[in-house]
C-alpha cells in the first residue's frame, strides 16, 4: 500500500505516525512546501530569537528515518490527477498513490487595503517561511505595525516587544483578542502589553497606505485619519485554506475541501484533514483529524467525533488564560463571575449545563471543563460550584485503572 | 503497560504521596526532613480531593492509552512511549501553551506555579520496574502498580 | 481583575462580613481554608503518633500498632490528654496572673470595683477580715495557694466552690484534683513516650484536669475579675465593625487576661493622654474589643463607657477588624491572637505590642506586664501607639464597614445581673422551665472555627434551631462574638424563637440568646446551673441543660469540655476532637461517661440534627424531673 501525505503540519505528521503504527509494511511519502517540520504556534519564538528552525520542530530529528518515510520537502504540489492517482509537483515530477491525504493547512490572508498586497514589507505570520522572511527585516526595523489583535497578532507583538521594538497594534474591535476574550480578560493582557511598551489603537481600521520608492510601506493611515509610521507591517487578519492543489480537480470544494465523517473527500481514497478541511483551526483537532484519516486509509473504519473547537489557551508574560465556548450569554443564562488580584473567571451556564468558561490566572486542573461542555453534563444544583469542580466530583475508575466519568 | 492503580476507598488523605512526589522531583538533593514544604517550586504531580462525605479522591496521571494531552501538544514535548506506555514530558521542548492542561479530561495537569512555563506532569519517577515514590509512600496501599492491558 | 486577594474564602454565618473579607486585598484565614481542605485522615482520627524517633507511626489495617506497640487507643488517649493538659495550663496561667494582679492591687491599695464580689468570695472561702484590701489579698492568696499545691495534696477551694453532690461524685470516682499547676505537669508526664498506655486512666485524668480548669481557670477567674474590674451590668451596646470610630486612635485588644489592662484603661482616658492624642490629630483613644478579652470588657461595659467602643468581633473576625485600616495598634496578652494578623499588621503599619510572652507574636514588641511598673509601661505604650498613629494615618487607606453588626445587643449578662433582673431569685426562671414556657437551657459556648460549615456557621445555625424549639440559649466565648454580630442577641431576635420562648422574651424585653461574654464565663453558666439545681435540690445532670461547643477550636476548649463532662452535662461538638481512631475513647466519651459523671459527648456537624438530639435529651431530663 502506498500512502502519500501532502503537508507536514499537525494533521499530516499525526497521520504519518498513525499509518506507521498501524501498518509497519506500508510505503509512506510526505510532500511539503515547508523545508522544516515546525509548530506554527511557536513562530513568535522564532521571531524573538528564542527558538531556531530545529527547535521549532514538534517531532524528533530522526522522525522520517525512524518511521521509514520518504519526505519530499520544499516541493509545492501543482495538482492531483484523481484518475491516474498521481500527485503532480510544480517541479514536473509526480508521485503515485493508493491513498492520499491532503493536509496542506492554510495561508495568511492579506486584505486588499492600500498596497498591502504589493509592498515588500507586509507579511502574514503563518508558516516558517513567513517568519524567515520577517526576521531579517524586523531585526532592522524600529517601528512595527501589527494589524489585528488576535492570537497571531499578539504573538507577533510579543516577539517584537521582546526585541525592544516600537510596536503598534491596530484592532477593529473595541478590545484586544476579541474572539477569545471578553472585555475584562482582554484588559488584563492589554495592561501587560502596554506595560511592556505596546501601543494599541482600538476600534480602528487601516484604510490607506503609503509605499515608498523601495516598494516598502512607510506609513499607514487609519479610518480616523491617524497616521502610523512603520518599517514593517504584520497582517494578522485571518487565514484561507491552502487548497490550490485541489482546485480544478474532481475533488469537491466549498471554500474548504469537503470531507465525510471519515475525513474522505468526494473522491474515494483521497482524504483531507486539518485547516484545509475547514472543520477547525485548532491544533488538537487537526491532530485528531489526521489520525482519523490515517486509520481509515489503513482500512480501520473510524469516524471523526471530537468536533468541539471553541477552545483556546494563551500565555503571555506568564498570565495564562483558558477559554472554552463562545462566551456570549443568552437570555435566561446563569452567568457567574469571580475576580481577585490574580484571577478572573467567568462561566455561562445554560439550562444547568456549562456553555462557556473563561479562566484567567490559575488554570490548574481545568481540563474537566472541556469534557463538561462537550458532553453537556447536567450540573443542576451545583451550578454555583462551577469554579470549584474537579474530576473528583465525577470520579470513576475502570478495571484497567483508567479514569471514567460518573455522571 | 504498568499503571499506578487507585483504590480510592482506602485513601485517608494523608498526602504522603503528595510529599513523596515533591521529594522525588525536587531540584536540590536532600532527604524528606529537609524538603522545603513552603517552596512553591516543589510541586506534586498528584493531588487528593476530599469529598463532602469525608471520602478522598486521588487524582493521578493515568498515562492514558489515548492520551488527550499528547494529542494537543504543538511542540512535541508530550509523547507516549509505545513500549512502556508512559506519557512523558520534555520541559525543554514545551512551548508553554497549556493546551494539554485544557485537554486532559481528568483535570490532572497544571501549569507550574512559580513560572507558568512548564507543565507539572507525572513521569512515573522515570523508572522502568521499581515503584514510583508515591506508591512506595502510601501507608494504606491505596495506590499500587499493576501491569494492565488496554 | 480587581484588588481582591482571592474569591475562595470560606463561608461565614455573618454574610456581610463574608463579603467584606472576600473583598480584601490581603490574605486571611478565611482564604486559607480551601488550601487546607484535604485533611489527613490519620490526623483527623488522632492516630498519628510523633512521640518518638520511630515515628510518625500511623494506624492502618495492616499496621494496627505503632512500632513501640501502642494501639490506636493508646495513641489517641495520649494525644487527647496532652491537648487537655495544655488547654488546662492556658486557663491556669490566666487565673494565676489574675490572682497575682488582685493581690498586688490590694497591696498597693488600688481600686477594687467589685466589693460585693469580694465579700461573696470571702464568704465562700471562710475569710473573716474587716479591711477590704487585706480581704482581697487573702482571697487572692487562697487561690494561689491551691494553684501551687503538689498534685498529691488535695486542692481546698474546690469543695467550697463546686456543688456538693458533684464533689461527692468526684470523690467516688477518685478525680478530685490536687494543685492545678501540678495536675498539668502530671498530665504531660503521663502522656509522654512509653509511659502510660491505659486509655481509661488517661481519660480519667482529663476529667481531673477539667475540674481544676473549670473551678480555677473559669469560675474563679471571673469572680476575681469582678473584684478588680467591676460586676457586669445589663445594657444595650453596639457590636460589629461599626464600633470602630476612625476619629480616634484605636487599639484592638486580644487575649483573656483583662486585669492586665486595668491601669492602661484608666490612663487612656486621662487628660494627659487625650491631649497627646489631640496633638496627633485624633479625638482620643478607644479600645476596640476582639476575642475574649473584648467580650470581658463588653460584659463590664457599664464601667468603661468612655474608653471602650464596643466588641467588634471574635477570633476569626480579627483580620477583618485590622483590615478596616482604622486600628492603630494591637495589644495582645493571650490567645486567640492569630499568627495570620502579623503580615496584615506589617502591611497596614499597625503597631503590635505583646504584654505577656506566652503569646509573643513574631513581629511584635514584647513588653512583659510588670505590675510594679504598670504606670510607666502604660505611658510607654501610649507614646508608641501615638507614633504608630502618626506614621500610618493618612497613608493607610480606610476600608470601614460602618453598617456591620447592630447597635442594640444585650450585654452584661452574668449570674449576678441575670438574677437581679429576675428580682434577686431564680424562681421566675424555674417556673418558666417547669411550665414548659422555656423547654430547657442550652449553653452554646467555646470558640469559632472555620471548618464546621464556615465561620460561626454551625454555632449560629444551631442557636437558631434551639431557640426555635423554645430552648433558651446562653453563650460564652467566641461563639458570643459571632452570634451577637448576626443579631441574635437583640430583642427583635425573639421573632426567631418558638412561640413560647418568643412570648417570654417579648414580655421581658430580652433576646432569646443571652450573652455571658468570654469563654471564661462558662464558669458563670456553671454557677447559674448550680444555683438552679440547688434550689430544686437535684444534681446537675438532672437539669434540662445541655452544652454545645459547636465550633470548638483549640486545646482550651477541650479542657472546658472536660469540665462540662465532669459536671455531668451533655456536651455537643461539631467536629470530633481527634479521638475517633480509638474505639475505647469513643465508647468512654459518648457512652460510659453517662454512668461515670452523667455527661456525654455528642458529635454532629449538622445544625438541625444536633438540635434534635439536644432537644431529645432535654425532654428526657424534663421527664426525669416530672415536668
Amino acid at each position: 500500500m502506498k500512502h502519500v501525505i501532502i503537508g507536514v503540519g499537525a494533521a499530516g505528521i499525526t497521520a504519518a505516525k498513525t499509518l506507521r503504527e498501524k501498518d509497519p509494511s506500508c510505503s509512506i511519502t510526505m510532500i511539503s512546501t515547508d523545508t522544516h517540520v515546525h509548530s506554527r504556534c511557536m513562530l513568535h519564538r522564532y521571531l524573538s530569537h528564542e527558538r531556531n528552525e530545529d527547535t521549532l520542530s514538534f517531532v524528533e530529528p530522526d522522525f522520517f528515518e525512524t518511521n521509514r518515510i520518504t519526505w519530499i520537502k520544499g516541493a509545492p504540489v501543482r495538482t492531483i490527477d484523481v484518475e491516474q492517482k498521481l500527485v503532480c509537483l510544480e517541479n514536473g515530477s509526480s508521485q503515485p498513490f493508493d491513498q492520499l491525504l491532503i493536509a496542506t493547512g492554510a495561508n495568511s490572508f492579506i486584505p486588499p487595503v492600500g498596497q498591502f498586497r504589493e509592498a515588500n514589507n507586509v507579511f502574514g505570520l503563518r508558516n516558517l517561511s513567513d517568519a524567515q522572511a520577517i526576521r531579517p527585516l524586523s531585526d532592522q526595523a524600529d517601528k512595527i505595525l501589527i494589524v489585528g489583535s488576535g492570537l497571531v497578532g499578539m504573538d507577533a507583538a510579543y516577539a517584537f516587544l521582546e526585541q525592544g521594538k516600537d510596536v503598534t497594534v491596530v484592532e477593529m474591535a473595541d478590545r484586544i483578542l476579541p474572539i477569545q476574550l471578553n472585555e475584562t480578560a482582554g484588559q488584563a493582557y492589554k495592561d501587560l502589553f502596554e506595560a511592556h511598551g505596546c501601543r494599541f489603537l482600538l476600534g480602528k481600521k487601516a484604510s490607506e497606505t503609503h509605499m515608498n520608492d523601495q516598494g516598502a510601506i512607510d506609513f499607514v493611515s487609519l479610518d480616523d485619519g491617524t497616521r502610523i509610521d512603520c518599517d514593517l507591517v504584520i497582517v494578522a487578519a485571518g487565514v484561507r485554506p491552502a487548497l490550490e492543489c485541489a482546485q480544478d480537480t474532481p475533488i469537491d470544494i466549498d471554500r474548504f475541501i469537503k470531507v465525510s465523517d471519515t475525513m474522505e473527500t468526494s473522491c474515494p481514497n483521497i482524504y483531507a484533514a486539518g485547516d484545509v478541511a475547514g472543520l477547525s483551526g485548532i491544533w488538537p483537532n487537526a491532530m485528531k483529524q489526521g489520525q482519523t484519516a490515517a486509520l481509515n486509509m489503513c482500512g480501520i473504519h473510524t469516524v471523526y467525533e471530537d468536533r468541539y473547537a471553541m477552545k483556546n489557551t494563551m500565555n503571555f508574560y506568564g498570565l495564562v488564560t483558558l477559554s472554552l465556548g463562545r462566551g456570549v450569554a443568552e437570555e435566561g443564562d446563569l452567568v457567574l463571575e469571580e475576580e481577585d488580584a490574580h484571577n478572573y473567571r467567568r462561566a455561562i451556564l445554560r439550562n444547568g449545563k456549562l456553555d462557556s468558561i473563561l479562566l484567567q490566572g490559575k488554570i490548574d486542573y481545568s481540563g474537566i471543563y472541556q469534557y463538561l461542555i462537550k458532553n453537556q453534563i447536567d450540573l443542576s444544583g451545583r451550578e454555583t460550584d462551577i469554579f470549584h469542580l474537579s474530576f473528583a466530583d465525577f470520579y470513576g475508575v475502570k478495571d484497567n485503572g483508567g479514569y471514567q466519568y460518573q455522571v | 503497560m504498568r499503571r499506578i492503580m487507585i483504590d480510592a476507598s482506602k485513601c485517608d488523605g494523608c498526602k504522603n504521596c503528595t510529599v513523596a512526589c515533591m521529594q522525588a522531583h525536587r531540584e536540590t538533593p536532600g532527604t524528606i526532613y529537609d524538603l522545603d514544604l513552603t517552596d512553591i517550586r516543589n510541586e506534586s504531580r498528584n493531588h487528593i480531593e476530599k469529598m463532602p462525605d469525608g471520602s478522598y479522591r486521588p487524582i493521578f496521571c493515568r498515562h492514558c492509552d489515548l492520551p488527550e494531552c499528547v494529542m494537543s501538544c504543538m511542540s512535541g514535548a508530550l509523547t507516549k512511549d509505545p513500549q512502556t506506555g508512559i506519557v512523558s514530558y520534555d520541559e525543554k521542548k514545551c512551548g508553554s501553551c497549556f493546551m494539554c492542561v485544557m485537554n486532559c479530561p481528568y483535570g490532572v495537569l497544571k501549569a507550574d506555579t512559580a513560572t507558568h512555563t512548564k507543565v507539572i506532569k507525572c513521569d512515573f519517577c522515570l523508572l522502568d520496574n521499581a515503584e514510583p515514590n508515591c506508591v512506595k509512600s502510601c501507608p494504606k496501599k491505596a495506590i499500587y502498580v499493576e501491569e494492565v492491558s488496554l | 481583575m480587581n484588588q481582591c486577594y482571592g474569591c475562595n474564602t470560606c463561608k461565614s454565618a455573618d454574610q456581610p462580613l463574608e463579603g467584606f473579607i472576600r473583598s480584601l486585598p490581603m490574605e486571611t484565614s478565611h482564604h486559607r481554608v480551601e488550601g487546607q481542605s484535604t485533611k489527613c485522615g490519620f490526623g483527623l482520627q488522632g492516630v498519628c503518633c510523633r512521640l518518638c524517633s520511630n515515628g510518625p507511626c500511623r494506624i492502618t489495617p495492616e499496621a494496627p500498632r505503632g512500632i513501640c506497640g501502642a494501639s490506636a487507643d493508646t495513641i489517641v488517649a495520649r494525644n487527647f490528654l496532652r491537648a487537655v493538659a495544655s488547654g488546662s495550663g492556658c486557663y491556669i496561667h490566666i487565673v494565676e496572673n489574675t490572682a497575682l494582679n488582685l493581690k498586688k492591687t490590694a497591696q498597693a491599695k488600688g481600686e477594687l470595683k467589685g466589693i460585693a464580689s469580694l465579700n461573696h468570695l470571702a464568704d465562700i472561702f471562710g475569710i473573716e477580715e474587716e479591711d477590704n484590701y487585706k480581704k482581697a489579698e487573702k482571697v487572692a492568696d487562697a487561690v494561689l495557694a491551691d494553684l501551687y499545691k503538689p498534685e498529691y495534696v488535695s486542692a481546698e477551694l474546690i469543695e467550697k466552690i463546686a456543688y456538693a453532690p458533684r464533689v461527692a461524685r468526684w470523690k467516688e470516682l477518685g478525680i478530685m484534683p490536687g494543685g492545678a499547676k501540678a495536675e498539668v505537669f502530671k498530665g504531660v508526664v503521663k502522656c509522654s513516650t512509653n509511659l502510660n498506655s491505659d486509655p481509661v486512666d488517661m481519660l480519667t485524668d482529663c476529667l481531673k484536669l477539667g475540674i481544676s480548669t473549670g473551678v480555677y481557670g473559669l469560675t474563679l477567674t471571673n469572680l476575681l475579675n469582678d473584684v478588680l474590674l467591676g460586676q457586669p451590668e445589663l445594657r444595650m451596646a453596639p457590636v460589629g465593625l461599626r464600633v470602630i470610630d476612625p476619629d480616634y486612635i484605636n487599639i484592638m485588644i486580644t487575649g483573656h487576661q483583662h486585669t492586665i489592662f486595668v491601669d492602661l484603661q484608666e490612663r487612656l482616658i486621662s487628660e494627659e493622654a487625650k491631649k497627646k492624642a489631640q496633638a496627633a490629630g485624633a479625638r482620643g483613644f478607644k479600645l476596640v474589643g476582639c476575642t475574649c478579652v473584648g467580650q470581658d470588657l463588653q460584659l463590664r461595659g457599664a464601667h468603661y463607657t468612655e474608653v471602650f467602643d464596643g466588641h467588634a468581633g471574635n477570633n476569626y473576625t480579627s483580620e477583618a477588624i485590622l483590615a478596616t485600616g482604622a486600628i492603630d495598634a494591637v495589644l495582645s496578652e493571650f490567645n486567640c491572637t492569630l499568627p495570620g494578623i502579623e503580615p496584615i499588621c506589617d502591611e497596614l503599619k499597625i503597631k503590635q505590642i505583646c504584654l505577656d510572652d506566652v503569646a509573643k507574636k513574631a513581629n511584635a514588641e514584647l513588653m512583659q506586664f510588670d505590675f510594679a511598673h504598670r504606670e510607666e509601661q502604660s505611658d510607654i505604650i501610649i507614646d508608641k501607639i501615638i507614633e504608630s498613629y502618626k506614621e500610618r494615618r493618612g497613608t493607610v487607606p480606610l476600608h470601614l464597614m460602618e453598617d456591620h453588626g447592630n447597635d442594640h445587643t444585650l450585654t452584661g449578662v452574668s449570674e449576678g445581673s441575670l438574677k437581679d433582673f429576675l428580682g434577686g431569685k431564680w424562681t421566675p426562671l424555674i417556673e418558666l422551665l417547669a411550665a414548659g414556657e422555656i423547654k430547657g437551657i442550652a449553653g452554646v459556648v467555646g470558640c469559632s472555627n472555620l471548618t464546621a460549615g464556615g465561620h460561626d456557621v454551625l454555632s449560629v445555625d444551631l442557636t437558631k434551631e434551639l431557640i426555635a424549639r423554645d430552648i433558651l440559649v446562653l453563650t460564652a466565648g467566641c461563639s458570643s462574638g459571632g452570634i451577637e454580630n448576626c443579631g441574635l442577641m437583640t430583642p427583635e431576635a425573639a421573632e426567631l424563637a418558638g412561640p413560647k420562648l418568643r412570648a417570654v422574651c417579648k414580655k421581658l424585653g430580652i433576646p432569646p440568646v443571652l450573652n455571658f461574654g468570654p469563654c471564661l464565663a462558662i464558669g458563670r453558666l456553671e454557677i447559674v446551673a448550680t444555683e438552679i439545681a440547688s434550689e430544686l435540690g437535684v444534681d446537675l445532670p438532672k437539669l434540662p441543660l445541655v452544652l454545645s461547643a459547636a465550633q470548638w477550636l483549640e486545646e482550651q476548649a477541650l479542657a472546658d469540655g472536660c469540665f462540662g463532662l465532669a459536671l455531668g452535662l451533655p456536651l455537643h461538638l461539631g467536629l470530633p476532637p481527634f479521638v475517633t481512631g480509638s474505639k475505647t475513647a469513643v465508647q468512654v466519651l459518648t457512652e460510659d461517661m453517662k454512668e461515670l459523671t452523667g455527661g456525654q459527648v455528642i458529635i454532629n456537624d449538622n445544625a438541625k440534627e444536633s438540635a434534635n438530639i439536644l432537644e431529645q435529651i432535654i425532654l428526657e431530663k424534663r421527664q426525669g424531673l416530672h415536668i
